[in-house]
């Protein structure tokens, strides 16, 4: 491979895994009568696990500076199937390659030299080791899904591999929203100049109005007008053909006739390739480029809008044809507006309609939004106000200034009613219009329409440098004269170097960026101790949440896998999800509440933010024993204070290895004892509110033990008997028991059985003990006010208690009936364990 | 229809897990910034950081969770494995513990991740050759013996970082290409970027219209 070749051999390398050998390239490869013919294609010989294949890549810029700028077109499994042939092409140093692949063929030229030479060699060498048909291709697979779209259904090899390409489309599809492209795009605009010098190129726009006369006469006189060829040919045509089947079907061999007529007239002394030929019924327009710079354009497109009959035919209208020719994006707009002398209003709106109604299809999509503008076409503007003898009188006297101050359209783009912001360069020709045929002589019939300067190009955008502007006289088949003008454009062109700096360091600013706008926050403190927790005393901690990102942060405490919830039932967190403005902080309350026995604090929070990070919060604390929250099983094995015990003691009697000790915990038999003594007339027992220190006294009473009485009213000690019963490990009635012993409760003989048969012993004792408790205190209901069925449901619920705590109490009443038959029967013998 | 060619394609998913203080932060650091942290503090959580690829033309956005390697969040740590397409297991070079320890953390890799999950092994701080504990054969070995790729690596001087990301990257391409990886199945680690709800489509896209009347 030529040695120049090597920079571009390893970009094409870039776009296959390392295991995928890019044997050999061929660059500067166009596709033979294609529609897309501007790409430019590069042939790709691979191997992999000594299967090859042909890859046909386009390159959006020639020669390929990043394999980004390559995009894989075609691939053919070279195998038994394929075939490989030359073909010269007549007149010219280039060979048509044509490869074939079942049924489908493929044909590129190519410039004949050492480069196609080796490269056809290697793929007939390629073909003759592929003789074994096992060969596999699975590799290839990958490939057909980058394909582009127009090439799948007619690829080879494709029609089983359709569940593939499924799966890639719909990963594709996920892109159209991602705006990474637009921004690069946006940025490389701004950042241009520095990877862009300005050239100057001659484009030579022409525009004549043929008036359905055939094409019969050598153009040369009119496009090879200037001795140096230009770079850019854009020729216009009005009126090819005038003929209803040209207005009906939109389809004429003048098109054809007229385009050969233009290549033949093309300047000399270069070559010209077609770059775009649009065309709606009489109006042509052909782009043309110099060989030489054919491989700088790109993305051309073209589009047509008629506005004659009925506002949409195409008697009258525009053609347009819009390519980037290196880093500038061109526009060339051929019209022909409507006629009459006093339809210039018409004509202003048909210009409106053009830029209206003109779409690409592709970025940029309207003609207002191209670099640079041409103009041309027979605008029908006419002179107004001056009949035919007065125009005639001040052509002869030379008089163009006084004719064109009249000029319909210098008139209305004063107004600002046309073509606003274009630019004309100074006329001095005659009119081009109206001649009578083949002569130089203006209408002599009838009609005897008025000169005028019907046939018009103008320009918009930057560097736009006209240098001539003029009619050729000398082309008479039409009853308008030829106009052209030249210009010297400026040309953004794009240094590859240097762009491809500026390219890298904006995907890496990028990159930069989409890290920066993750959300970020700082949390002053992850670690969250709490000092020695204890029952029912709240205690509360706060941290403090910054943002210190650019955008918001929505954060939320979120669950860890597995768990059930995002944090502890003894922690509460306040608010648990939140938004944050950069710049602003967030407090955050955790706050604790032992009601159960938990020994140790301890929890992992998942602080996260959405679309960013996520902070472990670690909370953490010691918690006090106490006898609240302790199985009755465990409690009336300990004769002392809980908190009296030692941690190894407390262990054994945990795991029930300490004999029982009481009957009934030493706790209630305390607090009910006190009540017995103290409690039992006092009004409304249960039902005043103690305040918290008092309870957290008595807890600290019972807990620590103490020779002094209990500190406490009688309620204060009813109170905290009743919490005593609400947080035990377990309700005195197991939540088990609870559903039979509700059902049960119409009969007093089904509770007592059941009492007597489910309950173990302990928990047996417990409830006779309080129900036997609860009639001694309904002896002196006089005193204190409470009948059987109000201490039924206010011990159901506590006796019974539900297994999740404040849950709405529905079947309380089925609770306090059970209780209630314990309330009103004699307890005696016959309950107690025998 | 097709992405462009500053688009991605897909989105892999990595962890990077390994002992405390043994450099994973420096490391993600080093590959999405080019820059070395010389006092980092201890990651208290998990880290979150994007770079966009390109792996045989395609690009490819990963996403890369460098998590807390403290032992006391290793249980919270475990339930980020879940769905990496590849995961970046690291020790110090100069701290023998953290090379001990691998074997823990490639169980929790291979009982947390998917069959076609890349694990690759990273000795990291290559550049304190004064101070190393571990030998490079050594871990070499260990890595074969377990069906790794291993690399040794700075985050300092930033050798072989970025070759360790790229290498899990092409290795998860390829087992899309070979099929060995279901793109469709939940916990691949590879995505197409999601689409945002709410956005329709107003190029009327044919391809989009022919799913919609699918289903
Ligand atoms: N010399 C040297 N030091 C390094 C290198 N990588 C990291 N360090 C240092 O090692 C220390 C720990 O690095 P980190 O990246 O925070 O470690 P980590 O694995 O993220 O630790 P955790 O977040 O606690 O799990 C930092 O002080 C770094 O500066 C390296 O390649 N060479
Ligand atoms: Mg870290």
């Amino acid at each position: 491979m030529p040695a120049g070749n090597s920079d571009v051999y390893n970009i094409v390398q870039a776009k296959f895994l390392a295991t995928e050998i890019v044997k050999t390239i061929h660059l500067n490869v166009s596709i033979v009568d294609g529609p897309s013919s501007n790409a430019n294609r590069v042939l790709a010989l691979v191997e992999y696990n000594s299967s090859h294949a042909l890859f046909v890549l386009v390159s959006s810029r020639c020669p390929p500076v990043s394999f980004s700028d390559l995009s894989i077109e075609t691939v053919v499994p070279i195998d038994q199937h394929f075939s490989c042939e030359t073909e010269p092409v007549t007149e010219q140093n280039y060979v048509t390659l044509i490869i074939k692949y079942r049924q489908t063929k493929y044909e590129y030229n190519v410039e004949i030299g050492k480069e196609s030479c080796n490269f056809a060699a290697e793929l007939i060498r390629a073909k003759e080791v592929a003789t074994d048909n096992k060969t596999n291709f699975t590799w290839l697979e990958k490939y057909f899904g980058t394909m582009n779209q127009s090439n799948r259904n007619s690829d080879p090899t494709m029609s089983d591999r359709s569940d593939f390409v499924i799966v890639r489309n719909e990963m594709a599809q996920a892109q159209t929203t991602n705006n990474r492209e637009s921004r690069l795009k946006y940025q490389l605009k701004l950042r241009e100049s520095e990877f862009t010098q300005i050239q100057e190129f001659t484009i030579f726009i022409g525009t004549w109005n043929v008036n359905g006369q055939p094409p019969s006469v050598s153009l040369k006189p009119w496009l090879s007008y200037d001795e140096s060829p230009p770079d850019v040919y854009a020729i216009g045509f009005q009126e090819i053909d005038l003929s209803k089947e040209a207005f009906i079907f939109n389809d004429t061999p003048r098109e054809a006739e007229w385009q050969k007529l233009v290549m033949d007239g093309l300047n000399p002394n270069a070559k010209y390739r077609l770059v775009a030929l649009a065309r709606l019924v009489g109006m042509q327009l052909a782009v043309m480029i110099n060989n030489q710079h054919y491989p700088y354009v790109k993305n051309v497109s073209f589009d047509t809008v008629g506005t004659g009959l009925l506002g949409k035919m195409g008697n009258k209208g525009g053609v347009a044809v819009r390519l980037e020719l290196h880093n500038t994006s061109l526009c060339f707009v051929n019209c022909h507006l409507a006629a009459h002398v006093d339809e210039y209003e018409r004509r202003n709106q048909d210009y409106k309609d053009i830029n209206a109604r003109i779409n690409f299809k592709r970025n940029p999509q309207a003609i207002k939004d191209h670099d640079q503008i041409y103009w041309l076409g027979d605008l029908n503007y006419r002179i107004t106000d001056l009949s035919n003898t007065q125009v005639k009188t001040l052509l002869i006297r030379n008089e163009v200034n006084t004719l064109l101050k009249v000029d319909q359209l210098n008139q209305q783009r004063e107004r600002g009613n046309v073509l606003l912001d274009y630019t004309e360069g100074d006329i001095t020709f005659q009119p081009t219009y109206k001649f009578d045929l083949f002569t130089d002589v203006y209408d002599t019939s009838e009609k005897a329409r008025p000169p005028a300067w019907t046939d018009r190009i103008l320009w918009r955008g930057k560097g736009i440098h006209q240098v001539q502007y003029r009619s050729h006289m000398e082309m008479r088949i039409s009853d308008h004269k030829p106009v052209s003008a030249l210009f010297k454009s400026e040309i953004s062109v794009i240094d590859p170097i240097r762009y491809r700096k500026v390219q890298e360091d904006l995907l890496k600013w990028m990159d930069k960026y989409d890290n920066e706008i993750l959300p970020q926050v700082t949390v002053d403190e992850t670690e969250v101790i709490f000092d020695l927790v204890k029952f029912r005393e709240p205690q509360s901690k706060e941290i403090i949440i910054a943002n210190t990102g650019l955008v918001p942060a929505d954060f939320e405490f979120i669950k860890k896998h597995d768990e059930p919830f995002y944090c502890k039932e003894w922690l509460r967190i306040l608010p648990y999800a939140a938004s944050i403005n950069p710049g602003e902080k967030c407090e955050i309350r955790f706050e604790v509440n032992l009601e159960t026995d938990v020994e140790n604090l301890e929890d992992i929070l998942v602080l996260h933010l959405k679309g960013g990070k996520d902070i472990f919060i670690t909370i953490s604390g010691k918690c006090q024993k106490s006898c609240f929250t302790q199985s009755l099983s465990s409690l009336v094995r300990i004769q002392v204070p809980i908190l009296n015990l030692t941690e190894d003691e407390w262990d054994q009697v945990r795991k029930n290895n300490t004999p029982v000790r009481y009957s009934v915990p030493r706790e209630l038999w305390l607090l009910v004892d006190h009540l017995y003594r103290h409690g039992l007339k006092t009004r409304d027992l249960f039902e005043s509110c103690a305040l918290h220190e008092e309870l957290i006294r008595i807890r600290n009473w019972l807990d620590y033990g103490s020779q002094d009485p209990i500190p406490g009213t009688p309620q204060a000690v009813a109170e905290t008997l009743l919490l005593f019963l609400s947080y035990t490990k377990e309700p005195v009635i197991p939540f088990e028991l609870q559903d039979i012993c509700t059902a049960a409760a119409n009969n007093f003989e089904n509770c007592r059985q059941l009492i007597l048969m489910k309950l173990n012993d302990i928990h047996r004792t417990v409830f006779i003990y309080i129900c036997m408790f609860l009639q001694e205190l309904l002896k002196y209901s006089k005193d204190n006010s409470y009948d059987a069925k109000t201490l039924a449901s206010l011990f159901g619920d506590i006796l019974l208690r539900d297994q999740i705590r404040n849950s709405k109490p529905q079947a309380s009443r089925g609770k306090a009936n059970f209780v209630y038959n314990f309330l009103v029967n004699d307890l005696s013998s016959s309950l107690l364990p025998r | 229809m097709s992405a462009g060619p500053y688009n991605y394609s897909y989105i892999f998913k990595y962890i990077i897990i390994g002992d405390m203080g043994v450099g994973k932060s420096c490391l993600l650091h080093q590959f999405t910034e080019k820059k070395f942290m010389a006092d980092c503090p201890h990651t208290i959580g998990v880290e979150f950081g994007t770079r966009i690829i390109e792996v045989s033309g395609q690009k490819i956005k990963l996403q890369i969770w460098d998590t807390a390697g403290q032992e006391r969040f290793r249980a919270v740590t475990r339930s980020y494995y879940r769905g990496a397409a590849g995961a970046l297991m690291v020790y110090d070079i100069t701290r023998r513990s953290t090379y001990n320890h691998l074997s823990s953390w490639l169980t929790d890799t291979r009982n947390l991740t998917n069959p076609s999950t890349v694990i690759f092994l990273i000795g990291n701080k290559c550049d304190l050759e004064g101070q190393r504990d571990v030998t490079y054969e050594e871990a070499s070995k260990f890595a074969e013996e377990n069906g790794l790729l291993f690399v040794e690596a700075s985050a300092k001087t930033g050798d072989n970082v970025e070759e360790a990301f790229l290498e899990t990257a092409k290795k998860i391409y390829q087992s899309i290409q070979d099929g060995r990886l279901d793109l469709n199945a939940a916990e691949s680690g590879v995505q197409h970027k999601p689409s945002q709800p709410g956005r329709t489509n107003l190029n009327g896209d044919q391809a989009g219209v022919k799913d919609n009347c699918a289903c």
